[in-house]
């Protein structure tokens, strides 16, 4: 009895942390609260498990229970660490949910797994650096901004968001880094116009900052918000406004340095 | 022959958009394309509605938007891989920012202005540019999202393989 019972014990901590580590990765991953609800409760379910959990944006709680005995149970909070963006995480943990499901995996096999998806590779910062300018400046093209508008944003994205890229790798406040970032690109953008090179300085002004713009978690709060997760859809707003604000911040201290009243 | 021209290029453009804003997620390699794929049919359909029809921007958003999300489903089913994946950064190059800096503008005008008749207008300025802002923003969640909820428990179920009876 007493050999079973801590058995039991570790097994229920085991599993509960592996249910965290999910749950703390898909939501620093950048999902909608209800993918991360399922995919955690899918697997609790697998290994005999009802799980109850609530999620805010900075900390998961969840208390797993037996399903035949309700005497066993488990309760833990876990922090959430802010990471980048990861949709392959999200893509791959959800597979790897089902495979548990459907394929019963055990619990170390599921760790194991589970490690390989996190600490795979993001993709090359230098590639993504030189897609992203590109896109800014086909995004340009869609608001019918001309050639130099185009090479311009090019130029301004490049640099800002080489300057993100450094200073996120330093660790310094996010928001300082979103309004440096928001005022170089739009400095160099602002090219444009302080010369009078092109006809469309306006537009190569307002789409030299749009790749700052935090579209995922906008998108991700209006969803949460309309699933009825409405504390964590309300965090998510907030954050994504005060970087728009911060976005703004830096494109009116270039427009104010230009001096830019009459466009 | 013209009309068919721009909206090509209008799609292409949105599509090497979608790549760009995708990769800062780092998605799956497949779901990159299927975004850019997306995200030129969407950012098209709503270029066309707009050039000919009278349908206003945010009215032709939510039909590009909700195309786009149905679209998704669909290819989440090939590709097995969550919807949401590709379909929020095809939505991306819709993202309002020309109006959000017009509003942005004119408020910066508005706090210098000395002239009452001017003001008005540019009161104006920001409430239309600002409105038209939520609205398209709206507009893109909202028609993205209908067929997430509309295919629910199928839209948590892509992932999965099927091969359960095998055994």
């Amino acid at each position: 009895m007493g050999v079973e019972n801590r058995k039991n014990k570790v097994e229920i901590q085991e599993i509960s942390d592996l249910l965290q580590d999910f749950a703390t990765s898909l939501m620093g991953a950048g999902t909608h609260t209800s993918r991360v609800d399922h995919i955690v409760s899918r697997i609790a379910d697998t290994f005999g498990y009802d799980l109850n959990m609530t999620i805010f944006q900075k900390t998961v709680m969840m208390t797993i229970t037996d399903q035949h005995d309700t005497t066993v149970r488990n309760t833990s909070v876990k922090r959430i660490k802010p990471l980048a963006l990861n949709f392959k995480i999200v893509s791959e943990l959800s597979k790897l949910s089902w495979d548990i499901y459907d394929q019963k995996l055990s619990l170390t096999e599921s760790r194991e797994r589970y490690i390989e998806i996190v600490s795979a590779p993001r993709m090359s910062r230098w590639w993504v650096l030189v897609l992203v300018a590109c896109a800014n400046a086909s995004f340009c093209r869609l608001f019918s901004g001309d050639g130099i508008a185009m090479a311009l944003v090019f130029a301004g994205t490049l640099v800002g968001f080489f300057i993100r890229q450094e200073m996120m790798n330093r660790h310094l406040n996010h928001l300082l880094v979103f309004i440096v970032s928001s005022f170089v690109a739009s400095m160099i953008a602002g090219i444009d116009y302080f010369y009078g090179l092109g006809s469309t300085p306006d537009i190569a002004l307002a789409t030299s900052v749009l790749y700052l713009i935090p579209g995922v978690p906008l998108i991700n709060s209006a969803i949460d918000l309309i699933e009825g997760h409405v504390v964590v859809g309300i965090t998510r707003l907030v954050n994504a406004g005060i970087l728009i604000i911060c976005i703004a911040l830096g494109l009116l201290s270039t427009l104010m340095i230009l001096g830019i009243d009459n466009l | 022959m013209n009309l068919v021209f721009s909206i090509l290029a209008d799609g292409l453009f949105a599509a090497i958009a979608a790549i760009g804003f995708a990769v800062i997620s780092n998605p799956p390699k497949k779901a990159v394309l299927v975004a850019a794929l997306l995200a030129a049919i969407g950012h098209a359909l709503r270029f066309f509605l707009l050039k000919n029809t009278n349908l206003d921007i945010a009215t032709a958003t939510i039909i590009a938007a909700f195309s786009i999300g149905m679209l998704s489903i669909y290819f989440a089913k090939i590709i097995r891989c969550p919807a949401e994946v590709f379909s929020f950064p095809s939505l991306l190059p819709m993202i309002p920012g020309m109006f959000a800096y017009k509003t942005i503008l004119a408020l910066m005008k508005f706090l210098k202005c000395k002239d009452e008749l001017l003001l008005q207008g540019l009161i104006v300025d920001v409430f239309r540019n600002g409105l038209t802002t939520i609205f398209i923003l709206f507009s893109l969640v909202i028609g993205v999202s209908i067929p997430l909820f509309v295919f629910h428990k199928q839209s948590f179920m892509m992932t999965r393989h099927l091969k359960v009876d095998k055994k």
